[in-house]
């Protein structure tokens, strides 16, 4: 028996591959908190800074970009859950 | 320790001299307000620089000789030969001059120094100035309070010209009045030993008042009111000469190798100048007599015999030393190395490639990484210089506009030198150790091995792209024409951002922040594109730019925006937090194109 096929039989019996899941999926969760968290604060951010345009326009953008991230990761963590 | 002790001994004799002498408080407040009338003059004279000033001088200091006449021609105008001094420098470090122009004004600048002499002396002590003075101040202070710039400009000139004649007038009734007290003339030195000390005393006096103008007015009406001897006064003139490089030499404590060498051919041509003076001064004060009578000045007219003397003496100098420019000009390079060429020319070592470890994939594996981090902090240094921003304003919160605004100069940086020193080299180092540890891989670490190397080779894309874009960076970030001058600005912030925003992801240990700050450096880039394109379009539609310039601007856009995507492309090998179980997944949630279209379309760009 090679090592590589060694080591598939060992991950499968000790049912590593879902450890390794459980692993990713922990990491996708703790990104999501931690994007969730920032769009909060932007949304603070914005009401503070509601005369400044500039600023404005920039937390906007961030909002966009925090929201399509928050999708996708949505999505991966579904993925992962099939 | 010198510093802490000069201000507190000058102001302390000066209070002494107040306090014993009511004839020398006038004086005094005679040069101090004629150092006021210099500092407006060329407050007022900046207020034009910015435009007009550097087109005149681009177009006038082609060759040397044209440099004399417009060091010469602006002195006159400007009464300050600091001022044009200290423009030089500024224009030299701009690169928009080489350092033999830059001396060629400088000498220029000596020669239009002496008509300050001739104004004093034939115009300043005759004519009561005091009438003229007080409604150009007048004219001049209502004018400064205008909100138009030229206007600005133009009040501070005349408050300055207004304050020079009233300080002139000022020093003038003092000496009149001291003249009553005390003969200064007692203390007269005669001889080489008297030429030397007074020579000292002038240039003592210009360093103090930081003009050698105040002290030629201030020897002149000395001089009229008899209270100096006429030889004492031309060693006091010449010393002037000398002591008003200070002005340079400071002014090039800021600047760059090039300003601080022409500061060196101030004080040499100046020293020099004095030295050949002070050798044949006889000689020198037969002449002046001569033409003295050839132009009709009176025997006991030393003021204006003083002028004279001024004169001729700075111009034996410019033809003393104008054979020998060239040679100053290696003598000042060779005697100031440039310290960033030094480096420059110094080839970057690797500092984590140790071929013991190559035996261990995951520890090459962190070599190489190291390496490319190192590669990329020459990069971000390249990069930065180019765009004549420091790394530390980059790296700091300063605005960009702040950043970017400042006037694009300095040395031209050789970046095919930089590149092969800091690049190349350490690339191939790379290369090199990455080939011989992929040797010793397992397949699972082939891929991040494969990545790394592509990271190396967009670092070395960003920085080949940022050569080509330099040269009309450096070109057109200073042209006249305003459209061109905005867009490569333009291109220098949003770089500058760009590396900003490359260096908040190297250093930030937050995921969500690293993953936003990149996908927000995506977006950006495509919208400057897409902006710049537009942008383009209208130029050349409406005639706003040159045909040359419309192909250079679009050829230099497209290297700004590989440059963009090189950096961007190697932040996602190198900052995505490799540790993490989810680093794929995390790639997976930087937007992509579909993403940034969706978002570019909602804003409408």
């Amino acid at each position: 028996m090679g090592v590589k096929k060694f080591i598939d039989s060992v991950i499968e019996f000790l049912n590593l591959d879902s450890f390794k899941m459980l692993s990713k999926k922990k990491s996708i969760k703790n990104l999501l908190r931690q994007l969730r968290n920032r769009r909060a604060k932007i949304y603070r951010k914005l009401k503070e800074n509601a005369d400044n345009s500039k600023k404005k326009k920039e937390l906007l953008e961030e909002l966009e970009i925090i929201a399509i991230q928050i999708k996708k990761g949505k999505k991966i963590l579904d993925d992962l859950d099939a | 320790m010198f510093k802490k002790i000069f201000l507190p001994t000058i102001l302390t004799v000066v209070a002494y001299g107040f306090w014993i002498s009511p004839d020398f408080k006038a004086i005094s407040a005679g040069v101090a307000i004629f150092l006021f009338g210099m500092l407006s003059l060329e407050e007022g004279f900046k207020m034009f620089s910015g435009g007009m000033l550097e087109n005149i001088l681009k177009k006038s200091t082609s060759n040397l000789y044209k440099s004399i006449a417009f060091g010469t021609i602006t002195t006159t105008f400007m009464q300050s030969s600091s001022l044009v001094s200290i423009l030089t420098i500024s224009f030299l470090s701009a690169g928009l001059i080489g350092l033999s122009q830059g001396i060629g004004i400088i000498f220029g600048a000596n020669i239009g120094t002496t008509t300050g002499a001739w104004l004093v002396a034939g115009f300043g002590l005759k004519v009561d100035i005091q009438v003229y003075a007080m409604p150009m101040i007048v004219f001049g202070i209502i004018l400064i309070f205008q909100k138009t710039k030229s206007l600005k400009g133009i009040g501070y000139i005349l408050a300055g010209l207004g304050f020079l004649f009233l300080g002139i007038h000022y020093m003038k009734e003092g000496f009149e009045a001291f003249k009553n007290n005390i003969d200064l003339a007692n203390f007269a030195i005669s001889g080489y030993k008297g030429l030397f000390i007074f020579t000292g005393i002038g240039i003592f006096a210009t360093v103090v008042m930081q003009s050698s103008h105040a002290t030629l007015v201030l020897i002149i009406t000395a001089l009229a009111a008899g209270q100096i001897t006429y030889e004492n006064a031309l060693a006091l003139a010449i010393g002037a000469n000398i002591g008003t490089t200070i002005t340079a030499i400071i002014g090039s404590i800021g600047s760059n190798i090039q300003g601080k060498r022409l500061a060196g051919a101030h004080l040499i041509f100046n020293a020099v100048t004095g030295f050949i003076a002070i050798i044949f001064i006889y000689q020198l004060v037969y002449i002046v007599d001569f033409i003295s009578t050839l132009v009709a000045i009176e025997k006991d007219d030393y003021a204006l015999k003083l002028a004279v003397f001024h004169t001729i003496f700075n111009l034996i100098g410019v033809i003393v030393m104008l054979p020998l420019v060239n040679k100053l000009v290696s003598f000042l390079e060779k005697i100031l190395k440039d310290k960033d060429l030094q480096a420059e020319e110094e080839f970057v070592t690797p500092n984590f490639l140790n071929e013991s470890v190559l035996e261990f994939p995951s520890t090459s594996i962190s070599a190489i990484t190291n390496e490319t981090l190192h590669l990329y902090d020459n990069a971000f240094d390249i990069i930065a210089n180019a765009l004549n921003i420091k790394t530390a304003d980059i790296t700091s919160s300063m605005d960009l506009k702040d950043v970017t605004a400042k006037p694009y100069g300095k040395r031209p940086l050789n970046i095919d030198n930089l590149y092969n020193h800091k690049i190349k080299n350490l690339y191939g180092e790379i290369l090199d150790f990455s080939t011989k540890a992929q040797a010793h891989m397992p397949p699972q670490y082939i891929e991040k091995l494969y990545k790394l190397k592509l990271a190396n080779r967009n670092i070395v894309e960003a920085v080949k792209n940022m050569k080509h874009l330099q040269k009309n960076l450096l070109k057109y970030s200073n042209s006249t024409n305003i459209h061109i001058k905005n867009q490569y600005n333009s291109i220098r912030k949003d770089l500058a951002e760009l590396l900003r925003d490359v260096n908040s992801i190297a250093k930030t240990d937050k995921e969500d922040e690293t993953i936003l700050l990149l996908s927000k450096a995506k977006i950006h880039a495509q919208k400057y594109d897409i902006t710049a394109n537009g942008i383009l379009d209208n130029l050349i539609r409406e005639h706003f730019i040159t045909n040359e310039m419309a192909t250079s601007l679009m050829n230099d856009s497209t290297y700004a925006y590989n440059i963009r995507k090189s950096l961007i492309a190697m932040s996602e090998i190198l900052f995505i937090d490799d540790n993490n179980d989810a680093k794929e997944m995390h790639q997976d949630m930087v937007i992509n194109e579909d993403d940034i279209q969706h978002i570019l379309e909602k804003k409408g760009a």
